[in-house]
């Protein structure tokens, strides 16, 4: 079954958790991101500061903070490895659109896209526009192959190093970036728990639900229009409720009574499924969203809850409490063929289906009541623990290229979300403020 | 799609920049990036698809480029009107249960009992019974472990007695706690439910 034999490799990361790779996952993670995957290296040479205003804080260099930001989206995107220019003696300033021809150098040096640009207010004017150009060199054919021009307000600065990355990524690989990519979560207002949005990177977070009353465990649906989410504001139950994110145009789906949790809609948005345990105990019920049509999927006196459908939209796998503690379970769309898939340790809960459909990443237990995230293959023959470490680890979420994964933890004390790769490595806090974030759920790309 | 968000550009139309690219782009890209390793190479030349040697200009959305700005009057007070509520409920008594469990314990029991005679003792009122559980575990199982705590001292309750249609239940899982210590202490505290007068309606 599982691999357990015992080499573990231990880096500490920033936030003072560790990461282990368990013997043998080495191969499994290269296979979780692509086979045989090259990164490719990509250097920033410099986003030139143009024009510019004064400001209370001095000098507003928006080239500055759009490299800054480029930077971390290529980082991020896992398809570039950022290689640092300036220590190969490059020459980076006073680029124009042609590269230089230091650039061939650094290109016999293995760097295989050099990219650079311009940013700045188009006035001195505070609310004027800000124009960023970036281009692309290419070592491959020694020459700059391309470009991008941007304008916009002051507040869209991180839109365009974002729009940049994304471009990059979709270039050189054909598949969307998720640098422009959401996050939806939960977070404390008051006494009220409300739905926000922010940017994948933790930025321009947005209070989309405002009731006042809890509103919990938010899901996109696959257009990421619109948010499905459990609503306390009907006092009696806890209904589902979906929120149109763009204008907070907000309904009621689900009103069964009882406690109504964990929505999922299927990959082509027809049908949600969800617990409901308006029978009793929690069951999982599944509904056609244009009939409202509900058929039952689960028959038993055990907890059936925390849906999550495969990218396929054939299968789901769920947590059910019917062996005892929680496990997770895999069944047809339709409730038939109902499997055990975890085995290992007394409580196993939340699972995401990974984009690529060969990972269902989970909460697991381990023997010190520690909530951490687990990893395994829709065949159960494969099994990695990704995080170790104090504090409670919760709903874990992939990024639509299956790179990453965001969940909560309280490893930090107060809850807060984190990002990590599907191969353990670069844990980043992307919540710094409010006393509780929580319930972390990725957008789909755009 | 792309203006969902706010973003209105010409993002949509830009494998058409590519007719816009340069010819000298042409001759060397498309033999040379065949011999790298990147698959994102334009088949039909001219450089990376989408990206152009003279780009024209795209305008990115404005602020509020997710959404219009909330509207966040009434934030909360619905939540204080609960709150005043527990200041009312004083005279019952919470039960507090055990790790991962919804059993119902010696300790539970006698908090139950107590609850009872008041209850019995007060026929028109209209209890509320809130089910919290410490953070360890997931939201989920603990919104569903909460609801099973709550059910197990509701039936509790009316088998002692308790009229069914004046005892309501609710289950707030992790989501409310009494107190956000990693201690066993606080554990224990949020490990309740909740026995709250319902006011009103």
């Amino acid at each position: 079954m599982a691999l357990r034999a015992g080499v573990i490799i231990g880096l500490c990361l920033s936030a003072g958790l560790i990461w282990i790779i368990e013997s043998g996952a080495a191969d499994v993670f290269l296979e979780a991101t692509r086979p045989d995957f090259q990164k490719i290296p990509l250097g920033v040479a410099e986003i030139k500061n143009i024009g510019g205003t004064e400001s209370p804080e001095g000098r507003i260099r928006l080239g500055n903070r759009i490299e800054e930001v480029l930077k971390a989206d290529v980082r991020r995107s896992l398809v570039f490895s950022l290689v640092d220019l300036s220590s190969m003696g490059l020459r980076l300033d006073h680029l124009g659109t042609d590269p230089d021809p230091s650039f061939k150098q650094a290109g016999e040096h293995g760097v295989s896209v050099i990219v650079w640009g311009k940013a700045g207010m188009k006035s001195e004017n505070k609310d004027a526009d800000v124009n960023m150009e970036g281009y692309v060199y290419d070592a491959g054919s020694d020459k700059m192959v391309g470009g991008k021009r941007y304008a916009g307000s002051p507040s869209v600065v991180r839109l365009m190093a974002h729009r940049f990355a994304d471009e990059l990524v979709f270039r050189y690989t054909g598949e969307p970036g998720i640098a422009r990519t959401k996050i939806a979560y939960v977070s404390e207002v008051g006494p009220a728990r409300e739905v926000f949005v922010m940017d994948y990177d933790g930025h321009d977070p947005r209070q989309v639900t405002t009731d006042g009353f809890l509103n919990l465990m938010p899901r996109w649906s696959p257009d990421r229009r619109f948010l499905v989410f459990t609503a306390y504001r009907n006092r009696n139950a806890q209904d589902i409720d979906m929120i149109e994110v763009a204008t907070g145009k907000r309904s009621t789906l689900v009103s069964l009574g009882g406690l109504n949790i964990t929505p999922a809609l299927s990959p082509d948005g027809n049908f949600l499924v969800f617990s409901s345990s308006q029978e009793g105990n929690s069951e999982l019920y599944r509904m056609d969203t244009r009939t409202k049509n509900l058929q039952r999927l689960t028959v038993n006196a055990a907890g059936d809850l925390s849906p999550s459908w495969s990218p396929s939209g054939r299968e789901i796998a769920f947590t059910s409490d019917r062996s005892g503690g929680p496990q997770i379970f895999l069944m047809s769309v339709d409730g038939s063929n109902v499997r055990r898939l975890t085995f290992e340790g007394s409580y196993n809960a939340a699972p995401a289906w990974s984009p690529r459909g060969n990972w269902i990443a989970y909460v697991c237990r381990g023997p010190k009541k520690e909530y951490k995230l687990c990893l395994i293959t829709p065949d159960g023959q494969q099994r990695v623990q990704l995080t170790v470490g104090q504090g409670v680890d919760d709903s874990p979420s992939w990024s639509p290229d299956g790179r990453h994964l965001v969940f909560s933890s309280t490893v930090g004390g107060k809850s807060q979300i984190y990002m990590i790769n599907a191969d353990g490595k670069d844990l980043e806090q992307i919540t710094f403020t409010g006393t509780h974030n929580s319930a972390p759920t990725w957008s789909p790309a755009s | 799609m792309v203006s969902l968000f706010g973003c209105t550009s010409k993002s949509g139309q830009s494998s058409g920049d590519t007719q816009a690219s340069q010819p000298r782009a042409k001759s060397v890209a498309s033999q040379e990036l065949l011999d790298t390793s990147f698959s994102g190479r334009d088949a039909s030349g001219g450089g990376l698809r989408g990206l152009d040697k003279n780009p024209s200009e795209e305008r990115l959305g404005g602020r509020g480029s997710l959404m219009t700005r909330a509207d966040l009057r009434g934030t909360g007070h619905q939540m204080e009107g609960i709150c005043a509520e527990q200041a009312t409920a004083a005279g019952r008594r919470d039960v507090f249960f055990v790790y991962d469990s919804f059993a119902i314990t010696e300790d539970v029991r006698i908090a139950l009992v107590h609850n009872a005679k008041w209850i019995k003792a007060n026929p028109r009122v209209q209890l509320k019974i809130e089910g919290h559980c410490d953070d360890r575990g997931t939201s989920a199982g603990n919104l569903v472990l909460g609801e099973k705590r709550v059910k197990a001292a509701r039936n509790y309750l009316v088998e002692l007695g308790a009229a069914p249609n004046h005892l309501s239940i609710v289950s707030y899982g992790k989501e409310r706690s009494a107190c956000e210590e990693h201690t066993e202490s606080c554990y224990a505290q949020n490990r309740r439910g909740h026995m709250l007068l319902k006011t009103g309606k």
